[in-house]
């Protein structure tokens, strides 16, 4: 259920790269405004965009010029360029990370993966969390599993009780189907969907799959570096 | 909860043959070093011992190479040529002399020795004056002569031990078929006395139908000025002056070039390992470079990623070392063995000698050349960019 | 990981503790020269190998009783008894065992005696070899036809002689003393090798029927 206080604005963002002697305008600025407890989707084909704005609004990268507030805190726009400790700062604060191809540590046991955040960082109460958000994502009963002995969607559930486990403000989530099948993605789906709607944790997804991406309250089409919302 | 060394630990685990090979190639290194370090001090430490037992300072014998006089004396042998007895009174009078010992040292065909016949050696000494230098000197049975010309031997306990002599029994001087009485055996003692027979010296004298010494052996007055009286010995006609201090520098000298070339190789092999700890945890890195930049996002710091990275070195190192130096002691004695195969001169007892102190400080020296080559991979590990990480997929 | 690490640690302190302790064993008795000796102890071998073998690590004090019995000594070596290494030369010819070689030192008149023998595989004295003996006319128990005395001879024959007493009957009563001044030695030669055949029994025959 989406609420009023605003989680992320963005205001004219714009991001070029610069390959050689050209210039690639890969964002061109893009304002938007995502509030608290919303589940937004991102579509596009490749070279789109999607995937720059979702980096920079997840503050894995210094924006080329614009703005982004974050919970009422602004992080890009004074100018400066922040550096990748700064990023970090920010990062472990406000976001949870799942990617498209889990990245498990595959000596570490499920119970391990997930409390891996808190061997470098630890918020009040997060020990707890680990068995809670196993038990919450049906994995209790994998815990000293490795990730060779569980599932592809498993290894993906796992992946989101790691980036939970800290409490994060924002799930960011680049493509959480794009290893799956279609039975997989579904279950996958269901899971953002309802941790968006029982847990109000405010979801920003990228994906290619039109089913999935029905599945958010809003769904955001990147174009030629241009968000385009229906 | 995990810790971020466990993390390391496990990250080894990930590819066993790598990292076992690395390990060996770490406690190879460590294993030359510390049983180096073992035998600088155990090589010095038993020369001295054998020195020490002989029981006086300064030796004085005629004319001949001194080196090998000297390590002839070492080993129990003959020297090369005879002296004058007045000689020992020349050098009594001196003022930095405590005590002076005559010693004949002869040997003797025995054809019923071995193939083709073999020498049996004898060590003439005056029961008034050597007892003195060596109080150390225990009996197992028996006692000393019972006088000065007695036809009468004390044995050391390997040389009983050979002979199967016990106190009463008979031994036989070869060549001349005189019979003598063994009237004490010797406690074992590590050096060259336990296959020494000790006859006085009259009696070897009369044997041996002379009445000349091979060798003075003289304990230089506790402050005395050890130098000022060597000089003077000098210039005695027909004699050389044998120093143990000397003795003990110049075969220090002779395995010095020996000790600084495998020191060299130890230097060598220890850069090697290091080399493959660096190419070890660089491929890690490498290979782990997405992972990295995802721990990242995780809210790991820089710093967080290097010494995770930095454990892994430590861990190597630590194991490597202590693998090391665990065969080091295990196999001491082999290393032992093979020394004296090699050395030209080896004194008795422990030539590897390691302990708790030596151990401890080639662990600190590997784990610090380790940890200084691991520097390298875990900068680059921390600076890795998650998004480049990401990217990189 | 961390208790592993403790353990290991623990156990370098206890053998750095106990390291460097020299360890002085008791003499034994070896040819002086194996490469040329057994060669003219055993004229049709062409190899040899060399084995460690001592009572402590055979059967420790019921072995030395027992061979102490069939002995009739009261000691077997004056020291350490248990602790003598005895070195056994196995004797090849290519790779075919052809027998054994092994010495013993024995108490002489006025000094050690070293006997030596080459046994055949059935236990028989091929060559008998005094390695060292002491005493002015101690040379004629090392010439060669004193050698011969012994060719053929086997424990058995010490069944009907003892050595400890000089008294008995059959092969080896029939051996004259080559020196009668130094009855003694010619005694302790005959004891020297009852002892011999009684090890290589004890160490080498006997476990050798035993096996299946």
């Amino acid at each position: 259920m989406a609420g009023n206080e605003v989680s992320l604005q963005a205001r004219e963002l714009t991001r070029v790269y610069q390959r050689g002697n050209e210039k690639i305008l890969a964002l061109d600025g893009v304002s938007l405004t995502i509030r608290r407890g919303e589940f937004v989707s991102f579509m596009g084909s490749s070279g789109s965009g999607k995937t720059t704005l979702v980096n920079l609004l997840g503050c894995l990268d210094n924006p080329t010029s614009g703005e982004l507030d974050l919970a009422g805190r602004s992080i890009f726009g004074k100018g400066e360029i922040l550096s990748e400790k700064r990023l970090t700062l920010i990062r472990r604060e406000l976001f949870g990370y799942v990617f498209q191809n889990f990245y498990l540590i595959p000596t570490l046991t499920v119970r391990e993966n997930v409390a891996l955040p808190l061997a470098f960082y630890r918020k009040p109460g997060a020990d707890a969390e680990v068995e809670r958000l196993l038990k919450m994502l049906g994995m209790e009963h994998r815990m000293n599993h490795l990730p060779v002995q569980i599932s592809g969607g498993e290894m993906q559930r796992v992946a989101i009780a790691r980036a939970l486990v800290n409490s994060p403000k924002i799930l960011l989530a680049d493509e959480p189907t794009g290893n799956l099948d279609s039975k997989r993605s579904c279950e996958i789906g269901e899971v953002l969907q309802e941790l968006n709607r029982n847990a109000g944790i405010t979801v920003i997804m990228v994906t290619h799959n039109p089913g999935l991406a029905r599945l958010a309250n809003r769904l955001i089409e990147m174009r030629d570096g241009r968000a385009y919302e229906n | 909860m995990i810790t971020p060394f466990q993390i390391a630990y496990k990250n080894l685990l990930r590819k066993k043959a790598r990292t076992l090979l690395t390990l060996v190639g770490i406690m190879l290194s460590t294993w030359v070093l510390v049983s180096l370090f073992g035998f600088n001090r155990g090589y010095e430490a038993a020369l001295n011992r054998d020195i020490d037992n002989m029981g006086y300072q300064l030796m004085v014998m005629a004319k001949g190479c001194p080196y090998e006089a000297a390590t002839l004396m070492l080993q129990g042998g003959k020297g090369l040529r005879y002296m004058e007895p007045s000689v020992v009174g020349d050098i009594a009078r001196e003022p930095e002399v405590a005590q002076v010992t005559p010693i004949l040292m002869q040997a003797f065909f025995d054809p019923n020795k071995g193939e083709s016949g073999g020498i049996a050696g004898f060590y003439g000494v005056d029961p008034a004056s050597y007892p003195a230098m060596k109080p150390f000197l225990r009996f197992r049975k028996g006692g000393w002569f019972h006088d000065s010309a007695a036809a009468e031997v004390v044995m050391g306990y390997e040389a009983a031990e050979l002979e199967q002599r016990e106190v009463g029994d008979m031994t036989m001087v070869p060549e001349k078929n005189v019979p003598l009485k063994v009237v004490g055996i010797l406690e074992r003692t590590g050096s060259q006395d336990d296959g020494t027979i000790f006859v006085p010296l009259k009696t070897l004298q009369r044997i041996s139908q002379t009445d000349q010494i091979t060798t003075i052996g003289i304990k230089v007055k506790k402050d005395a000025d050890q130098e000022k009286l060597e000089t003077r010995l000098y210039q005695l006609k027909d004699v050389q002056v044998v120093s143990f201090s000397q003795v003990k520098q110049t075969i220090m000298k002779l395995i010095s070039t020996a000790r600084v070339m495998v020191f060299s190789i130890a230097i060598i092999a220890l850069l090697i390992a290091m080399a493959g700890v660096v190419n070890t945890v660089l491929m890690s890195v490498l290979e782990r470079k997405q992972e990295f930049g995802i721990l990242k996002t995780m809210g790991a710091m820089p710093l967080d990623i290097f010494r995770l990275v930095w454990s892994e070195t430590l861990i190597l190192c630590s194991l490597g070392g202590v693998a090391g130096i665990g065969f080091a002691l295990l196999f001491a004695r082999a290393s032992d063995i093979l020394v004296r195969r090699i050395l030209p001169y080896a004194p008795s007892g422990g030539l590897v000698v390691i302990d708790l102190q030596l151990g401890l400080l080639t662990l600190a020296i590997i784990m610090s050349v380790g940890l200084l080559s691991g520097l390298y991979p875990a900068w680059k590990a921390g600076s890795i960019r998650p998004l480049e990480a990401i990217r990189g997929e | 990981m961390r208790q592993f690490v403790v353990q290991i640690v623990c156990f370098i302190l206890v053998m750095c503790a106990a390291a460097a302790q020299p360890v002085l064993a008791a003499v034994g008795c070896d040819l002086n020269d194996a490469d040329r000796d057994v060669p003219r102890l055993f004229p049709d071998s062409t190899g040899y190998k060399t084995v460690y073998l001592s009572i402590a690590n055979r059967g420790g004090a019921p072995l030395l009783r027992k061979i102490e019995n069939r002995l009739g000594v009261t000691y077997l070596s004056l020291y350490a008894p248990i602790d003598v290494p005895y070195t056994l030369y196995e004797v090849y010819r290519d790779k075919r065992k052809i027998g054994y070689i092994h010495g013993v030192n024995q108490k002489g008149q006025f000094g050690g005696i070293q006997v030596f023998m080459s046994q055949d595989l059935a236990g028989r004295i091929k060559t008998f070899y005094l390695q060292k003996i002491t005493g002015s006319s101690a040379s004629k128990f090392r010439e060669a036809k004193f050698a011969r005395r012994f060719e053929g001879v086997t424990l058995r024959d010490f069944d009907s002689f003892d050595p400890v007493r000089g008294k008995g009957t059959g092969r080896i009563s029939e051996i004259v003393n080559p020196s009668p001044e130094l009855e003694t030695d010619f005694y302790g030669i005959l004891r020297g090798l009852k002892k011999n055949l009684v090890l290589m029994e004890e160490f080498v025959f006997a476990p050798e029927r035993g096996k299946p």
